[in-house]
């Protein structure tokens, strides 16, 4: 795995124009989803929705259809696209793992000043949980739209009883869904979770916070399997400063061979800058993401 | 069909008495009554037969209809919340016996068509009530499957579960599906924020049609004015008297295509003209299908599976090749 690193910007890229790209179009169409989905409900002109200059559109339940509609592939092809390419490579990093549901008790914990954070890899506990639970949600919310969306075009005589599960486990997870976004909106306002943010608009992270928080991701310890797609970031900035590999083969600050391969130095292949992987900087304000 | 035609008496005429001997026939051939209650069934109106039962107080099939339907809706709760912020609700608990128009209490009335054809008067009369579309709007976008479209061809609304928010309504084209406020599950949830009532239409006696039995409106009908059968065997019925009468189908095409087909030896255009049209009293008119627009993005919907699978499978060999020609490179 390598992981690049801009020293003079302190910056380390978290994610890749890809995971971008299926983050943000999976996001936005899944707002434009939950908008127009709620749409489909009789509430719009009730509710005076129509009147709100440019949603007059709100209360005309066709055009609200084929806008769910237009949403709907976007929101399904990223969806399937990320399942299969990131199955297909093997990538874990977001997968849960044993006793994550432990460690995100004690994670969340130590938000209301009780115990100490452990070091993390990339993704949190937490966020991986919660990635497997937008997972589901979103599988079902899928699966029974299509189910839905066949019966308008072709077959509006479809069984009652798969007519019926399909629209009630559509609303029941379209309300999970907007709740677990208002969760996972939840969580990046919290303070420790803050650096984290810039992360999801630029693909990039405070390397300094990186360090303290995210020591095993630096390590390569718990790499995901696939590399990241990188170069796709800003290549002209990161290229402007070493670009440090990271991998799971050897460690040590000064290039000796690491005496715990698990330790916060383990992985650094190459190091013109011998703090790259020192774990916490002690420059670094250690209360500043508590 | 045909939509426009010149019409004088001599035809008006030989199609009313071009109609009463094939309708006479046509009665005897086709089953009135849903003997195969299941497959897909229809229904054909001929209105060279109906005569809107002048000599009764009220049309065979409206009085029959209101004294088998109108008892099973439960009486309204006293008072009947106000619903936010609209404060409108829609009671006819106390309007019961209306027959002129389609209420909850009513589901089927009949328009009365009064035309000068070649100096004659002529009245026509029309029975109206839900066509049971055959890709209806109203059921398939109800958000909470309370109305659905059976394989037998009956819309039907569950009243358990409607909240009586009239999206149905909105949808259809004839605005059949009419509201009764303070019944119904919203009363149950939050009757003040969410759900008006439960929306009431003719469900083509689907009770009675599991049952083999035949709707009570065509049961009732002295005229013998409406046939339910195969729907196959309706259709070619429909055809084939409006071929000899030289008359007009309506129901084939609207809205997509219905259940419902009526034959009327006067354009449908020009009976939309006199009828009286209104609130609960549906017009006769051209209609295009409501869903028609949807149906290019809701196919490009389901085919969005197959393009992310696609996409992700190729650009993962994409990657895996990539990342082989970089090895073999720097090796």
């Amino acid at each position: 795995m390598s992981v690049s690193v801009n020293e003079e910007r302190n910056r380390i890229v978290r994610h890749g124009l890809l995971e971008l790209t299926e983050h943000w179009a999976l996001a936005l169409s899944g707002l434009v989803l939950l908008l127009s989905g709620l749409f489909e409900l009789p509430i719009a002109a009730r509710y005076k929705i129509i009147a709100i200059p440019g949603f007059a559109w709100s209360g005309d339940f066709i055009p609200s259809l084929v806008i769910h509609y237009v949403a709907s592939v976007v929101f399904i092809v990223a969806a399937f696209f990320h399942l299969f390419y990131h199955g297909l490579l093997q990538d874990r990093g977001l997968i849960p793992q044993k006793g994550d549901l432990k460690a995100s008790i004690a994670v969340i914990k130590t938000f209301f000043g009780k115990g100490e954070e452990p070091p993390f890899d990339k993704y949190l506990p937490e966020q991986r949980l919660a990635y497997l639970g937008m997972a589901a949600i979103i599988a079902v919310i899928i699966l029974t739209g299509l189910v839905k969306t066949y019966k308008n075009v072709y077959a509006p005589d479809l069984s009652h009883t798969l007519v019926f599960w399909s629209t009630w486990l559509h609303n029941i997870f379209f309300v999970l869904f907007i709740l677990a976004f208002a969760g996972h909106i939840g969580a990046i306002i919290l303070k420790p979770n803050r650096p984290m943010v810039r992360g999801i608009f630029t693909g990039k992270v405070r390397l300094d916070y990186a360090r303290h928080r995210h020591p095993l991701w630096l390590s390569g310890a718990d790499a995901p399997a696939s590399p990241q797609p990188v170069q796709s970031i800003d290549e002209s900035a990161i290229a402007e400063t070493e670009i440090i590999m990271v991998d799971n083969t050897l460690a040590g600050e000064s290039g000796e061979p690491p005496s715990s391969p698990g330790a916060d130095t383990a992985g650094v292949a190459k190091m013109d800058k011998t703090e790259a992987a020192q774990g916490a900087n002690p420059e670094l304000p250690q209360e500043a993401d508590k | 069909m045909k939509t426009k035609t010149d019409m004088n008496r001599r035809r008006f005429l030989k199609s009313v008495t071009a109609a009463a001997l094939i309708g006479t026939a046509g009665a005897l051939n086709v089953p009135r009554t849903a003997e195969a209650g299941e497959g897909k069934l229809a229904t054909l109106i001929d209105l060279t037969r109906c005569n809107g039962c002048v000599d009764r107080a009220a049309p065979a099939c409206v009085s029959v209809c209101k004294k088998i339907k109108t008892g099973r809706l439960p009486e309204p709760v006293d008072p009947i919340p106000l619903p936010f912020p609209t404060r409108k609700i829609e009671d006819w608990s106390k309007k019961k016996e209306v027959g002129n128009r389609l209420t909850p209490y009513n589901l089927i009335f009949v328009q009365k068509a009064e035309m000068d054809i070649g100096g004659d008067k002529k009245t026509l009369f029309i029975p109206r009530r839900c066509m049971h579309c055959d890709n209806p709007a109203c059921a398939t976008l109800c958000p909470f499957a309370a109305n659905h479209k059976f394989e037998n061809g009956a819309v039907v609304i569950d009243q358990e579960l409607c909240f009586g928010g009239a999206k149905c309504k909105t949808l259809c084209p004839w605005e059949i599906p009419q509201r009764q406020s303070g019944i119904g599950v919203y009363l149950k949830v939050l009757p003040t924020f969410m759900g008006n009532g439960v929306m009431v239409k003719c469900d083509l006696c689907s009770d009675l049609l599991k049952e083999g039995k035949t709707p009570v409106c065509i049961e009732a009908c002295p005229q013998k004015a409406m046939t339910i059968g195969p729907r196959k065997e309706i259709f070619a019925k429909a055809e084939e008297l409006t071929k000899k009468i030289g008359g007009y189908l309506y129901g084939k095409t609207e809205n997509g295509g219905t259940s419902t087909l009526y034959v009327s030896p006067v354009p449908f255009d020009r009976l939309d003209n006199v009828i009286r049209k209104g609130p609960g009293e549906p017009g006769l008119g051209a209609v295009k299908r409501q869903m028609a627009g949807t149906d290019t993005m809701g196919k490009a919907v389901l085919a969005a599976p197959a393009i992310g699978i696609a996409a992700g499978v190729a650009g993962a060999f994409a990657f895996v090749s990539k990342r082989k020609d970089r090895i073999r490179k720097e090796s």
